[in-house]
């Protein structure tokens, strides 16, 4: 694998992109608040796909390795990174049918949520996706250290974003009228929107934490080096998925429509 | 025997059952707990029966051994890439291989064994429909839960997704057996997964069989709510049958695609593929993305009736349409991912028996993305009658219209293949000229049931079935029976035997069309679909009558076919050689294929479809000694 790019530059480039991200979720939800713009949140949020699909997902490097010996580890490691790109295109339909349904349901009304806590969960997931891209380069770079030290940071955030969800905001949503049993005419479908799609993505956060622990315990036995970690991109890639899910969720449940009830 | 009960598929089976009582136990000790009820018609509560039949495909995947390297993987042991064989002669089919010709072949038995239950399940109420009135379904009767005409429901419905199914398996079985050789590839690009998905079908069968005797379901294939979220507990285990059967569909597309972009010989430019392969990445893009939809659709029906989640429930915000637009959104494009395979097979085997080039190779291979890419677009076009808004219909008249360019595409490359070809007839000839005239009959007759205003009238009635038995079976069943003799000599060594193939076609094509002609008929005249009985003052007495008995050849010419198929396995004529004269680079080395494919790779050096002029090849082998020159 070729390195276009020192450590330190790769890393640095690291921080910018999430400054960035940050930059973007605050105006994200300063917009929200503010003018209720549907079509400026939408812009926001294909930004910030942009953003983490090719700084943190290189997805560019879907080109790399297409030359050469097709027993070699490179072409593949090649043919993962393809295959794990078109499981995460066939899952994109799953959360793109979710979506479908919460418009479909809800149109351009939301929950009532606290949205401070979602703003937090939110910040916490962004945080994570910035030390797995941390954890990752440092793997690319042989250090292996700055990958185990940086991918516990990662799950311990990837933890806290799941408990906020299912035993902090879970709670509290069913306090404020959205059960996920029983719907009422003022509530709607609310509850079951609302459960449903969180749900499916903690669903896929508790899976990339499992792949985390999976690869952070491979890494203590000493199996990825520079050259051959693919394992790590994978999780970290996977991790990154599932933030990038939320960077549409988290508008689609917060941010967008009128509150009602 | 003994052998036999320690495969990987009664290893399986198995642990499919312990799987099933640890799930049901759990959920029934924490109900038992939580002081609810512990026991229900069928025994054991319904969301126990899900907990289980769920538990059931975990634990039958960990017991057979097809996810044992990716628990090796994640402990951070190494597996060597390739397996040695363990096995040999039947018992490889009944294990774990990772040979994507084994697995091939493992799916195509398993799809003819489901076409069997499947098609038994049609002549069971197919005999019912002989005469109007009940016969032997009748009120009195009982069985699994169920009276007479709500077992002929259940009956109609497992019929339809059986066959869908087993559609999908025959499908994954041509396309893990021949692409890879198409391809000049050792094996799939991911061999593990490979086997996983085909294993995971197992379970799923089992589950959509289970549906049966768990109080069966009255819904159709289509599982639409709100009747399915009423329906008794069997059409859970349908739901979990179809989702589990949905990754079996995306895990195998998945696979293709990667294989085929990531595996192609030296010199197999886009342009330079067999056509075949074409038609395989076409129907693989729709299965690895559309397929969520249908899994998701049934999952939330699933939830609604667990959990209480009003997703389609009016009374509680729900909305039932939004239900068909998921559905639809997977189940229309399936049936490309039905027919594409089978257009392939066509497309492949016909300038082979016309010895003439292919007409318009570029216009065909495009013709098979562009109907999986409009196919994207079509899916209200069965929601006419729905109630959905209004605007939307002719959009999707017009979009649902525009599948017949492509397809005209592919008829005019057909019969300019054929043109002043130089013909012969043998038997996988004679299914694909079969498939061409029964896949037109079926095309025809899909713009009257696209236009709105016929569709109004047609909908929900025998019309619809009669057009879609003619585009399966012109698009799949024939085309598959043409793949299944051509290439027989290329997996076995031997052939088929020609002479029960002649009969085997010769019995099921005029049954066919008698079936399906008659479909039409009784259905332009107002005979419903999914019904159990009808009334004799209508006059289609008769008309069903001829049906039945047209049902019934078809279902003796198959089992000529299975009985032909497992005979010819080890007492056909022996062919070893390039049977059919054919330029494609599998039949240029001898039959059967060595476990590890071609000895040498070979390159592509010309078109892989110029029949009849002289001089020109498709592939040459390296050979060895110009290998190392390169080194």
């Amino acid at each position: 694998m070729s390195h276009t790019q020192d450590k330190s530059s790769a890393l640095a480039q690291g921080v910018v992109i999430f400054v960035y991200l940050a930059l973007l979720t605050a105006l994200e939800y300063f917009v929200a608040v503010t003018f209720d713009a549907v079509s400026i949140l939408v812009v926001i949020a294909v930004i910030k796909l942009a953003l983490v699909m090719y700084y943190y997902m290189h997805i560019y490097k879907l080109n790399e390795g297409a030359e050469g010996d097709q027993h070699s580890y490179e072409y593949k490691t090649g043919t993962m990174r393809l295959g794990l790109w078109l499981f995460l295109l066939s899952d994109a339909f799953v959360f793109a049918g979710l979506l479908t349904t919460r418009i479909n349901l809800l149109g351009l009304t939301r929950p009532h949520l606290n949205q401070l806590l979602g703003l937090g969960v939110t910040s916490v997931l962004l945080l994570s996706s910035f030390f797995m891209n941390r954890g990752e380069t440092a793997m690319a770079h042989g250090d292996k250290k700055g990958f185990m030290n940086n991918t516990i940071i990662t799950f311990v955030l990837g933890l806290g974003f799941l408990f906020g969800v299912v035993l902090v905001e879970w709670p509290l949503a069913a306090k404020e009228g959205l059960v996920a049993s029983f719907g009422d005419p003022a509530n709607g479908p609310m509850g079951a929107v609302f459960y449903m799609m969180t749900g499916m993505h903690a669903f896929h956060v508790l899976t990339g934490l499992i792949f985390l622990a999976v690869v952070w315990n491979n890494a203590r036995k000493g199996v990825y080096s520079a050259e051959k970690h693919w394992g790590v991109e994978a999780a970290a890639v996977y991790w990154h998925f599932v933030d990038l899910v939320w960077i549409i969720f988290y508008p689609a449940l917060y941010l967008i429509g009128k509150l009602i009830g | 025997m003994k052998k036999f009960f320690s495969t990987a598929l009664m290893r399986g089976l198995f642990w499919q059952l312990i799987g099933t009582l640890v799930g049901a136990g759990l959920v029934t000790g924490i109900r038992a707990i939580m002081g609810l009820s512990t026991t229900d018609t069928f025994f054991f509560t319904e969301p126990a029966w899900v907990l289980g039949a769920f538990f059931g495909v975990l634990f039958f995947l960990a017991g057979n051994g097809s996810v044992t390297d990716w628990f090796k993987w994640a402990r951070g042991i190494e597996t060597p890439e390739h397996h040695e064989e363990h096995y040999s002669g039947w018992e490889k089919y009944f294990n774990v291989s990772l040979d994507h010709k084994v697995i091939g072949i493992q799916y195509t038995v398993t799809a003819l064994l489901l076409i069997s239950i499947g098609g038994l399940f049609a002549l069971i109420f197919r005999t019912e429909l002989a005469e109007s009135g009940l016969q032997f379904l009748t009120l009195d009767m009982k069985l699994f839960g169920q009276n007479g005409p709500q077992l002929y429901n259940t009956l109609m419905s497992l019929h339809g997704m059986i066959m869908i199914v087993s559609i999908l398996l025959g499908v994954a079985g041509i396309i893990n057996y021949v692409v890879p050789l198409l391809l000049g590839a050792q094996d799939m690009a991911f061999p593990r997964l490979n086997a996983f998905s085909y294993w995971i079908a197992v379970p799923a069968a089992v589950l959509l069989l289970m549906s049966l005797v768990l109080g069966g379901f009255g819904t159709g294939w289509t599982g639409y709510p709100p009747l399915s979220a009423r329906a008794p507990v069997g059409v859970q285990m349908f739901f979990l049958g179809v989702w589990t059967a949905g990754w079996s569909s995306i895990l195998g597309a998945l696979n293709v695609i990667a294989t085929v972009i990531r595996m192609r010989s030296k010199g197999m430019t886009a342009m330079r593929m067999p056509i075949f392969v074409w038609a395989a990445v076409a129907t693989s893009i729709i299965a690895m993305t559309a397929t969520q939809l249908i899994g998701l659709s049934f999952q939330l029906v699933m939830f609604q009736r667990l959990l209480g989640m009003g997703f389609f429930d009016p009374a509680k915000g729900g909305n039932p349409v939004l239900f068909q637009h998921l559905f639809w959104f997977y189940s229309h494009p399936a049936v490309y991912v039905f027919v594409l395979p089978g257009l392939g097979v066509i497309s492949e085997l016909l300038p082979v028996f016309a010895r003439k080039p292919l007409f318009g190779y570029r216009w065909i291979a495009m013709s098979s993305m562009g109907i999986a890419l409009v196919g994207f677009l079509v899916w209200a076009h069965h929601m006419f009658t729905s109630g959905m808004n209004e605007y939307l219909r002719v959009p999707f008249m017009y979009s649902t219209l525009l599948v017949a360019i492509p397809t005209g595409v592919k008829f005019f490359s057909w019969v300019a293949t054929i043109w002043k070809g130089k013909l012969s007839f043998e038997t996988p000839m004679l299914f694909v000229v079969g498939a061409i005239v029964v896949f037109l009959m079926g095309g025809l007759t899909g713009p009257p049931n696209a236009t709105i205003s016929v569709d109004l009238h047609l909908h929900d009635t025998y019309f619809i079935v009669g057009h879609f038995h003619d585009t399966i079976f012109g698009g799949f069943v024939f085309p598959f029976f043409a793949a299944l003799y051509y290439w027989f000599p290329k997996a076995t060594g031997r052939r088929m035997n020609e002479t029960l193939g002649k009969i085997h076609f010769w019995l099921m094509t005029p049954s066919f069309f008698v079936l399906t002609l008659g479909m039409m008929d009784v259905g332009l005249l107002g005979m419903r679909r999914r019904i159990v009985d009808y009334d004799p003052a209508l006059g289609f007495d008769n008309v069903h009558l001829v049906m039945t008995i047209a049902g019934y050849l078809i279902g003796l010419s198959v089992m000529i076919f299975i009985y032909n198929f497992f005979n010819s396995i080890k007492k056909g004529e022996k062919a070893e050689g390039n049977v059919w004269n054919s330029r494609s680079p599998e039949w240029q080395v001898p039959s059967p294929m060595p476990t590890h494919n071609y000895d040498q790779p070979f390159e592509v050096v010309g078109e892989p479809y110029d029949y009849g002029l002289p001089g020109s090849k498709y592939v040459e082998f390296i050979v060895p000694a110009a290998k190392s020159k390169h080194k």
